[in-house]
């Protein structure tokens, strides 16, 4: 699934060994999930969420359109 | 070793763990079938590898019928389910009762024990069941 996290993250001046720390998981699964490749659990979405400053619609969205067309 | 904390890792464990339960499952299956065939039936069954084999099926049938429950499509009545599970039980134990004296010899072995461990038998699951039922609708309502 698509996500902003990569941008949220720069945007905090994180790397994504900093991010994988604060929330408790390795770089390699951040890696995957900005790439979309991993769905997170509802419960590290938010904990990357709360991490970044961003809620949740902020950083995993897809357009109903986009959602329709399989692109996610 | 530390623990793995990462959702995705735990994940593929579980994964990996169930690619060696398939080959360590397949490697039973495979010395059993060399007893059966060297050895014969009892060959086999004298092998303590048959107790893991039917112990890991019965513990795998247990924990599927936790998932056939969820996958029920429409909401059933748990009690109706036990009476018609339980009907059936009993005509089984009772023609097993009737028949075994018939093809065999009439001894309390056949009249009362072999019907005993096939209620005993079936009653655990249809309890299990039951309960899972009875649990689901609970949570549902």
């Amino acid at each position: 699934m698509k996500n902003k996290i990569k941008i949220a993250r720069v945007s905090m001046d994180l790397t994504q060994q900093q991010l994988a720390d604060k929330v408790g998981v390795t770089r390699q699964t951040i890696s995957l999930i900005e790439k979309g490749k991993y769905n997170p659990s509802l419960k590290l979405c938010l904990q990357i969420c709360y991490t970044v400053n961003k809620t949740l619609d902020e950083l995993f969205w897809l357009e109903r359109e986009e959602w329709r067309n399989g692109k996610n | 070793m530390e623990k793995i904390k990462d959702e995705r890792l735990k994940l593929k464990n579980l994964k990996n763990i169930r690619i060696a339960y398939v080959i360590q499952t397949l490697g039973i299956i495979a010395i059993l079938g060399y007893d059966f065939v060297t050895k014969g039936i009892n060959g086999m069954t004298d092998n303590p590898l048959w107790f893991v084999f039917i112990i890991t099926t019965i513990v795998t049938a247990y924990l599927s019928m936790n998932i056939s429950v969820d996958h029920e499509g429409e909401k059933k009545d748990p009690k109706k389910g036990l009476k018609i599970h339980l009907i059936v039980l009993v005509s089984i134990c009772v023609t097993s009762a009737i028949l075994l004296p018939l093809i065999d010899e009439f001894n309390i072995i056949n009249v009362l024990l072999i019907p005993g461990i096939f209620f005993v038998c079936g009653l655990a699951p249809i309890l299990y069941l039951y309960r899972l039922r009875k649990k689901k609708n609970e949570d549902t309502e």
